[in-house]
């Protein structure tokens, strides 16, 4: 897995500057702790996509209303669903730092935040991989709360890909989902051979977003 | 039939996968399964049809997700589900002439708090809803399966063991390594269900037969009931990017027959078998005799993680939750501060307990409550497992509930009253029970007077049926400054126990030598003796160095410790007498520069010439205001903002010990109720606004995560707090925020909320009508100094 030391640095807000040594070692040894303790699931199926009026998209059995998805898959004719999680290890762990040291507690999420990312490039390349031997290329993922894209959709991507069951992972009567360091998302399938072409900060609404990326 | 009676006689057979099968006939992704029961009830019947005919014993009844949680909103009900259900398979088998019916229980679907929203209650309620119901209707037996979390597990066959006459069988999902989701092991889920009472345990689901073989030496190990083994056929696999299973019946059959003649007693299949599978698993296995199960008369307790066995090594159970003779502890207790026990928790884990007792009684506090509070919390985060310590039977019984594993209980004794009271909560919910050997007539003065006791007490153990296994004899150490035959008599009787009973011993180690000077020489050197005399578990300080050193050299040296690796890799690379780490570095600078041990050292030398009050005002507070600045100023950063808050709650604990000592309440500063709000369980933005507010000694109430509005408001009126912090981390729980807010301000205008988080933007807490927007943790504190006119 491949994991960017300066995105753990941006969610804890250094915006580009460097951490001294101290905070540096502590990240290492929370990265170290965090490997250690999770073992992430993952789990992806491929849907036939239409599009229909009014900015909506149909992926498999799932129609969606959402112009931002729409746009950004357009022009796929199959969409991955995907999810992914670091599992309840990786919240037992964070929350086990909130009581004993927070400076640690902020740094473990800001890790799992960056390596539940990591990982989810990791599994996508795997998909790349297949889509490849049918001339398909990976759109970046696109989740709910991105743009438009509602986060009441969790719900029926969970459902579609037997997610409880399958990696244990579930949403919360408020959306969110629960472990807390998950991930849920469509990936287009395109026959145009680009990769990530769009960043994903760039399709988002949260303008003042903190984390956001203005490259 | 009587399941019960054809155990072991003959291997038992379920019937395999069922939503695998409707998937593959037209059951769409994410649909229910459970609606075809009333829509397209033929379908059910035939395949139940084909797997009695397949030669299965058991159907399981398409009910997997036919709970009230899963059905909530849907158009049928979970109990329209089930009855339907059952009466299919009741008309399957009545067609059929042979054949049970088990009510099948599947998870909720949600994650049980702290990791998820759903109570444990609440999670009770559904399984009950579902055993019930599958009874009435007709069920025979209910399989409770797919089970990826002890908790749940141990929520749903209480349901159903309390609720219906159904013999219980539990299977559960476990990884490629042999893992629960939420990490457990194989010993520590059989150690619950065993404890539980459960008819039968194994596996399903997640894996095929041949991973599920590779774990049956695992499982046979530890289990001494019936073993279950539904697999899948074969690993899913994602091809063209759909899930399929490709193990072939033959195949399967095969593997099969491998894990019968491991010790399964019952088997069948999971997603991607189908009546052709289990045909040939028949074919192959049916004339097969059982392995007879061999009692392993183990003495195992559990977190939810892990087992812990007794035998092995002499077992530390750590002492330090408890309030006995610890002022500081009371007071923690009386605040309800989880954070202060918690803390002593994770401590004792580190200097190496292997299980932690928990005692909260104080004459003034609500036990039953708080025993149950910091049960949840402790196994929120520390994945020992625990000592129950109580003397209030209402409290042990609603702890032993919540419990996520198979509990210590500390204690029963040999009076009849308090054996009548204690074994039936054993005998219900499992674990293993410290027994200590007095009765009616108080502590025998010999050995042998307490070996007779501990006899009276296995014979009535045995007659509730619990095993001398789940015992363990406290022969209890007396003071030598009283009596100097104490320990001698003590030593004996370990040994008594030990080789006329062959059972376990306990020992509160440090009571002998109480009324001592330098009481560690006596009690690590009696300690060292009673572990040579056969003392299995000692409840001591694992704070203790001349303990923990007594520990490790004595397992050594006994060849406990195989080639003293445990003993090395606790003491090589420390050297003696280590220096008092940074004592030199002055308060501020410490706190400045985020030195934990330092500032805490610092304050410590300070304390003794300096008032604690000018300890705060002319040194820690001015130290955080650097800091606090230049975090502002972009120059210093969170993770060293919350080092140095850190570093100050290090040096405020030491002026809180010594106002403790010196029998004085230290004043406390204005109260601030800080809630992450209902729905949201990120609460580590709350967290860090806490440890900030408290460094500059605010009275901070914190109501947790996930919190109803309702206990925000009413904490309020009751405590009469001026000033509310409320978070939230998701637009969809922002919604929560300003229903909290609407609600203080109608009941509680006087009050004036600050709010904070990820999506939060000054026009958004505008929109909602707080007061004030902290764009960020240390806005939080200037708020409140200015709302409290210290700035």
């Amino acid at each position: 897995m491949n994991i960017n030391r300066k995105e753990i640095l941006r969610y804890l807000g250094y915006r580009g500057k460097a951490a001294d040594e101290v905070v540096t070692n502590t990240i290492e040894d929370c990265l170290n702790e965090l490997l250690r303790t999770i073992s992430p699931k993952c789990i992806y199926q491929i849907f036939p996509v239409t599009f229909g009026d009014s900015n909506t998209v149909t992926i498999g059995t799932i129609t969606i209303k959402s112009k931002n998805l729409s746009q950004h898959i357009n022009g796929c004719r199959q969409a991955a669903i995907f999810a992914a999680t670091l599992g309840p290890r990786a919240d037992l762990l964070i929350q086990k730092y909130n009581k004993l040291d927070m400076s640690k507690a902020v740094i473990l999420q800001s890790c799992a935040a960056t390596v539940i990312e990591a990982y989810c490039d990791e599994q996508q390349d795997a998909i790349q991989a297949q889509a490849e031997n049918q001339n398909l290329y990976l759109r970046p993922r696109f989740s709910p709360g991105y743009g438009d894209f509602p986060l009441t959709y969790q719900k029926e991507l969970l459902a579609v890909l037997d997610c409880q069951k399958r990696i244990g992972l579930t949403v919360m009567d408020s959306l969110i989902l629960a472990p807390s360091k998950s991930v849920t998302a469509v990936i287009g399938l395109t026959e145009e051979a680009t990769t990530c072409h769009i960043n994903r900060c760039m399709t988002c609404q949260a303008k003042n977003c903190p984390f956001r990326k203005e490259e | 039939m009587n399941i019960l009676d054809q155990l072991g006689k003959r291997i038992i057979f379920f019937e395999g996968g069922m939503g695998s099968i409707l998937q593959q006939n037209g059951l769409p992704p994410g649909g229910s399964p459970e609606v075809w029961n009333i829509e397209n009830r033929d379908f059910i019947l035939n395949v139940h049809r084909a797997y009695l005919n397949a030669g299965c014993d058991i159907i399981k009844t398409n009910t997997f997700g036919a709970n009230s949680i899963k059905m909530h909103g849907e158009h049928y009900t979970a109990k329209e589900l089930i009855e339907s259900a059952v009466t299919i398979a009741k008309q399957a088998v009545t067609e059929n002439g042979h054949g049970l019916i088990a009510i099948d229980i599947g998870p909720t679907g949600k994650l049980l708090r702290p990791l998820g929203d759903l109570s444990f209650k609440d999670a009770y309620e559904a399984f009950k809803e579902m055993a019930v119901t599958g009874q009435q209707a007709g069920a025979d037996v209910a399989l409770i399966e797919t089970m990826s979390d002890t908790h749940e597990v141990k929520a749903a066959v209480l349901a159903i063991k309390e609720n219906t006459t159904l013999p219980v069988f539990v299977t559960m999902t476990f990884d490629e390594k042999a893992k629960l989701l939420t990490g457990g092991d194989i010993p520590a889920a059989v150690a619950l269900l065993e404890g539980l009472g459960v008819d039968g345990l194994g596996f399903n689901c997640g894996l095929g037969p041949t991973q599920m073989k590779a774990f049956m030496k695992e499982l046979t190990a530890c289990c001494s009931i019936p073993i279950v083994v539904n697999p899948n056929a074969g690993l899913p696999k994602n091809v063209n990017g759909q899930t399929i299973y490709d193990v072939e019946p033959e195949e399967f059959a095969k593997e099969m027959l491998d894990i019968v003649m491991e010790g399964a007693w019952i088997i069948g299949g999971c997603c991607g078998t189908t009546p052709a599978h289990l045909a040939e698993t028949v074919k192959v296995c049916h004339g097969i005799i059982p392995v007879p199960i061999e009692q392993k008369h183990l003495t195992v307790i559990s977190s939810y993680t892990q087992a812990v066995q007794f035998g092995k090594h002499p077992i530390i159970i750590g002492e330090r939750i408890n309030p006995t003779g610890k002022s500081r502890f009371k007071q923690a207790l009386r605040e309800h501060d989880m954070d202060y026990i918690l803390r002593e928790g994770i401590t004792q884990q580190q200097n190496g307990a292997h299980v932690l007792d928990v005692n909260v009684g104080l004459p003034e506090i609500d036990e039953v409550q708080l025993m149950q509070d910091a049960i949840m919390e402790i196994q929120s985060v520390i994945d020992l497992p625990l000592q129950i310590d109580t003397s209030d039977t209402v409290a042990m019984e609603k702890a032993m509930r919540i419990y996520n594993g198979k509990p210590l209980i500390n204690s029963v004794n040999g009076k009849e009253h308090c054996m009548h009271e204690i074994f039936p909560l054993v005998k219900k919910y499992g674990g293993v029970v410290i027994a200590l050997t007095l009765d009616e007539n108080g502590i025998p003065e010999t050995a042998e007077g307490r070996l007779e006791i501990a006899k009276k007490i296995i014979d009535v153990a045995k007659t509730y049926g619990i095993p001398k296994t789940d015992l363990i004899f406290d022969v209890l150490a007396m003071t030598i400054s009283a009596d100097q035959k104490a320990a001698s008599v003590t030593l004996k009787a370990l040994e008594l126990i030990r080789d006329q009973l062959g059972a376990y011993t306990s020992l509160g180690v440090s009571n002998i030598s109480f009324g001592l000077p330098q009481r560690e020489n006596i009690t690590s050197a009696f300690f060292t003796m009673a572990m040579q005399n056969g003392l299995s578990a000692a409840i001591i300080n694992p704070g203790s160095k001349s303990m923990m050193n007594a520990y490790y050299a004595y397992c050594a040296l006994s060849g406990i410790d195989k080639q003293c690796m445990e003993y090395i890799s606790v003491y090589s690379g420390q050297t003696v007498e280590t220096v008092a780490a940074g004592a030199d570095v002055p308060l501020d600078e410490a706190v400045i520069k985020g030195l934990k041990e330092s500032a805490h050292a610092a304050t410590q030398k300070l304390i003794q010439t300096t008032e604690p009050l000018d300890i705060i005002n002319q040194m820690l507070v001015p130290a955080l205001d650097v800091v606090g600045k230049e975090f502002e100023q972009g120059t210093l950063f969170l993770p060293q903002l919350l080092m140095s808050a850190e570093a100050a709650k290090a040096a405020f604990e030491v002026i809180k010990v010594h106002f403790e000592k010196k029998g004085q309440t230290q004043e406390k500063g204005e109260k601030i109720i800080l809630a992450t709000v209902k729905g949201d369980i990120h609460d580590i933005g709350k967290n860090i606004v806490k440890v900030l507010l408290e460094n500059y000694s605010y009275d901070v109430i914190d109501l947790g995560k996930d919190v109803d509005p309702n206990l925000i408001l009413e904490t309020a009126l009751k405590q009469n707090v001026q000033l509310v912090g409320l978070s939230a981390l998701m637009t969809t729980t922002v919604v929560n925020m300003e229903k909290t807010i609407r609600l203080l301000k109608e009941k509680a205008p006087g009050v004036t909320i600050m709010v904070g988080g990820a999506v939060l933007t000054q026009e958004y807490a505008d929109m909602i009508d707080a007061d004030f927007y902290a764009k960020d943790a240390m806005r939080s504190v200037y708020f409140a100094q200015t709302f409290f006119g210290k700035e």
